[in-house]
């Protein structure tokens, strides 16, 4: 469509307000849009309506109790943040972890994933009209909400990740639960695939809108699936492996030309890769502690600074930790995938249908409260 | 050769030598950290856009003596994230990188909120996070509950 | 003579009332027919608690919507957005009185009852429009005009469709195109034309994949964003009665009417077939409601005016010719 689209005659723009209560914009998100007629020439993303203040939290409570802030940042990859923000911490305190604790992490960690990715999968049809789907993928999630549950004993925003472990074992029925789960996930694959993935109308809503190129991929430094779905195949799991992620056989999909099919297309191939990487951990996993006894109640790290990158649901999201040494930590800055997402929307919004920018929307996975922090 | 051995000698052509240290284990999560001072910021930054690199994250610290901002660009090909550390007095104001890249923007809008350092030349200063009349910087370590004010060679000594 | 006459008008009276309290009731059924289509679609049981198997949910919405205030917004044009709802739901039951229920079941049987529904159909687009307009409101309007874009588009190749079946029968009268059906049903002669018919159908009653007017997620209500109350009450039974119009005017054009299939009635009176068929049709248009994502609408637009409208062109040119040379 964006070849259709000329310059504007100035008096003919209007400015509408994709406000803040919107049921497509995914959190509270105001886009101030120049309209000239149906085509946007200019869209301005305003944010911060999620402000918490979460980093200034950061530095007046010790690292043990800033654990419930990290999850509450991306709500829907509560345990993926969890997970890296142990992991960012131990690597700085140099504390040990047993095996049984990192296998059961990293289970946790990819079911977190595919909750997320089927959460995105169901709004997005919704955003574009089809309400079906959206409770298919509630009734898988909840199975996963369920399986956490047990072991958590949260269903959104978890702490279960400690430093040193996690707080309580895994037993026989969660690894039931969790096989017959992704038993039953793989054979829905051929639903969603016939009631939309095949869908005429769904192709062609999403076919060639919202091509993002590798390179203003770079220049506005996306991350995770929206940038394997531009060609280039950078996964923190891969290129900087951490807590055993080396062990385990999975590829990293990547698409061919960063249009909003693509995108769908390789959140549901991660969300099957995820379901192999759960399996080949359930089959390694060994006996032992679920927790190291010996870590301190309060955890002092060395003077420095850490900078510790992790995969979460979104993208590359950062830890950066600076310790003077004491149980506070002085600075703690999150870098969060949807920061650069968000920012791409600027530049692909211009000269795009109102109807194709709620599709392009939907399709980057933002979620603006880890933006809002 | 890789990318980031490219800008490394690239960064120690420009910068005297005990300004780059590596750290091979890459256990600060960084294969090496230059730092650089205030004028030369835009030129480092200019040769990692040729290099390919992107930028992952601008951040910024406060020391009783200084204010530093620390630059964290990453490029795709595995263990290549270089952080460069700028030292900013507390009157100073750095140069924006955002025409060089567009990612900055909000990056810069975000440290000007939370820390009160103007951007020279930036095209958009406006708050990111905070309501648009705020007056007050949150994360410097003179607003609300702060622990530790510690000077820069306290902790980096 | 004098008794003849009366006998009319009392025909007429009695078949108004009869429509006017089957419409009603037909909304509100509808209406609860698409809860629970649409609940048993994903997987969950719909309105359950009011009433058995929650029938009566209906009655209780329409209790709450006639309790609530009536806001008009103020810089709107009144007029027209008081006079609006009423328009859209006043030519649907006009066109209740040329439909053909069973074979003595016509309250007037007009020699141009076709012609009649169709030209009703059209004022509705106007009342949308005038909704939209007065109610001074950016995402109204926007819907508005999208609405009567998509309906004036799609309105072209309903009837050539409808045209196509009339050059058959030659006769408007809705009693003759039924009676011609009495061996086989149109839908075997004339495929093309039903499925444009109901394709176009579900675009003129502003129905998903179509509705685009309504669209929720991007213009949170369209047109009727600022009705509040009975007014977007009024709207919502008229979409409704429509969907019922439409249907019942396929089931008459190409399913058969009020005949059995191949003419066998099966001892089941002429009036129970018809409305089986027109339920079935209503229950298809839901189906595809809760199945499609939404088009956007410049891909609707190329849609109707680049393939409907040959496609229905093209099926006409065939039948005439057909009907000329055999």
């Amino acid at each position: 469509m964006a070849e259709q689209f000329q310059e504007p005659i100035v008096e003919q723009i209007y400015t509408l307000n994709l406000g803040p209560q919107h049921p497509s914009t995914h959190g509270v998100l105001r886009v101030l849009l120049d309209l000239d007629g149906e085509f946007i020439v200019k869209a301005d993303p305003i944010i911060g309506y999620g402000h918490r203040g979460h980093e200034k939290m950061a530095e007046n409570r010790t690292y043990k109790q800033f654990m419930p802030n990290t999850s509450r940042m991306d709500y829907l990859s509560g345990l993926l943040f969890n997970h890296g923000f142990v992991l960012a911490v131990e690597k700085f305190a140099g504390l040990e972890v047993p095996e049984r604790a990192k296998y059961i992490r990293v289970i946790c960690s990819e079911l977190n994933r595919i909750s997320s990715h089927l959460l995105w999968f169901g709004t997005y049809i919704m955003d574009l009209g089809g309400f079906t789907p959206f409770l298919y993928c509630f009734d898988d999630r909840e199975n996963i909400l369920d399986i956490l549950d047990r072991v958590t004993g949260s269903r959104l925003t978890y702490s279960y990740c400690r430093f040193g472990g996690v707080t309580r074992d895994i037993d026989a029925e969660f690894i039931s639960m969790t096989r017959a789960f992704i038993d039953r996930l793989r054979s829905r694959w051929t639903d969603y695939h016939n009631l939309v993935t095949k869908n005429v109308i769904f192709i062609h809503r999403t076919r060639d809108v919202g091509v993002i190129t590798p390179e203003l991929a770079r220049q506005f430094g996306v991350v995770g699936p929206n940038l394997r779905a531009c060609g280039i195949p950078f996964d923190v799991r891969k290129s900087e492996p951490y807590e055993l992620y080396d062990r385990f056989d999975f590829e990293i999909p990547t698409g061919t030309k960063g249009d909003a099919l693509d995108r769908y297309n390789v959140r549901l191939q991660e969300m099957e890769q995820s379901c192999r990487i759960i399996e080949q951990a359930l089959d390694q996993l060994p006996e032992g502690s679920h927790i190291n006894e010996v870590v301190p109640f309060k955890v002092r790290p060395p003077k420095g600074e850490i900078y510790f990158a992790f995969e979460s649901a979104r993208g590359l999201t950062a830890y950066y930790l600076v310790s003077d040494g004491s149980p506070y930590p002085y600075r703690c800055h999150i870098r969060v995938p949807s920061f650069g997402n968000l920012q791409v929307l600027t530049e692909v919004f211009r000269g795009t249908l109102v109807a194709d920018a709620i599709s392009i929307l939907g399709s980057i996975d933002v979620v603006i409260p880890e933006i809002d922090r | 050769m890789s990318k980031s051995e490219k800008i490394t000698q690239k960064l120690q052509a420009m910068l005297p030598e005990d300004d780059v240290c590596r750290d091979e284990s890459y256990q600060g999560g960084v294969v090496f950290s230059a730092r650089v001072p205030l004028g030369k910021l835009r030129d480092a930054i200019k040769e990692f856009d040729e290099a390919g690199y992107y930028l992952e994250s601008i951040a910024a610290l406060d020391f009783q003596d200084t204010f530093e901002l620390v630059y964290h660009l990453n490029c795709y090909e595995p263990r290549a994230r270089i952080a460069i550390r700028v030292p900013c007095g507390h009157d100073q104001s750095p140069a924006t990188v955002s025409d060089i890249f567009p990612s900055a923007l909000w990056q810069e809008r975000e440290v000007r909120d939370f820390f009160g350092i103007q951007f020279t030349d930036s095209p958009d200063m406006r708050p990111l996070l905070l309501p648009e009349d705020a007056d007050y910087y949150p994360l410097k370590k003179t607003f609300g509950m702060v622990h530790a004010y510690h000077k820069r060679d306290e902790i980096y000594g | 003579m004098g008794s003849e006459m009366a006998s009319d008008w009392i025909r007429i009276i009695v078949g108004l009332i009869i429509v006017l309290a089957f419409s009603q009731v037909n909304a509100l059924f509808l209406v609860w027919l698409e809860r629970k289509v649409a609940g048993h679609i994903q997987l969950r049981y719909g309105p359950m608690e009011v009433g058995p198997h929650g029938i009566l949910q209906t009655i209780a919405d329409g209790i709450k919507l006639v309790g609530k205030e009536l806001i008009t917004p103020l810089a709107a044009d009144w007029k027209l957005f008081i006079i609006a709802p009423v328009l859209v739901f006043m030519p649907v039951l006009v066109a209740f009185i040329v439909l053909p229920f069973g074979e003595n079941l016509i309250i007037r049987d007009m020699n141009l009852g076709v012609l009649l529904i169709f030209g009703f159909s059209t004022l509705s687009v106007l009342a949308i429009l005038a909704g939209g307009w007065a109610a001074n409101n950016k995402y109204a309007l926007l819907g508005a005009i999208r609405s009567v874009a998509q309906n004036v588009a799609y309105e072209i190749p309903l009837l050539l469709a409808v045209l196509s079946v009339v050059l058959m029968t030659q006769s408007l009268r809705f009693s003759e195109i039924v009676g011609a059906q009495s061996r086989v049903w149109f839908i075997f002669l004339q495929p093309v034309a039903g499925l444009i018919y109901l394709i176009c159908a579900t675009a003129e009653t502003n129905r998903a994949p179509f509705d685009i007017p309504e669209a929720e997620s991007e213009l949170i209500a369209g047109f009727h964003t600022e009705y509040s109350g009975m007014r977007f009450g009024l709207f919502f039974l008229a979409e409704y009665t429509n969907m019922f119009i439409v249907s019942a005017v396929a089931a008459a054009l190409f399913f058969g009417g009020w005949h059995g299939p191949f003419g066998l009635s099966l001892g089941i009176p002429g009036v129970v077939w018809f409305l089986a068929k027109v339920y079935v049709l209503l229950f298809v248009i839901m189906w595809v409601r809760w199945t499609f994502p939404r088009v956007r609408f410049d891909q609707l637009m190329n849609f109707s005016w680049k393939v409907m409208l040959p496609l229905s062109l093209l099926n006409l040119i065939v039948t005439a010719a057909v009907l000329k040379f055999i």
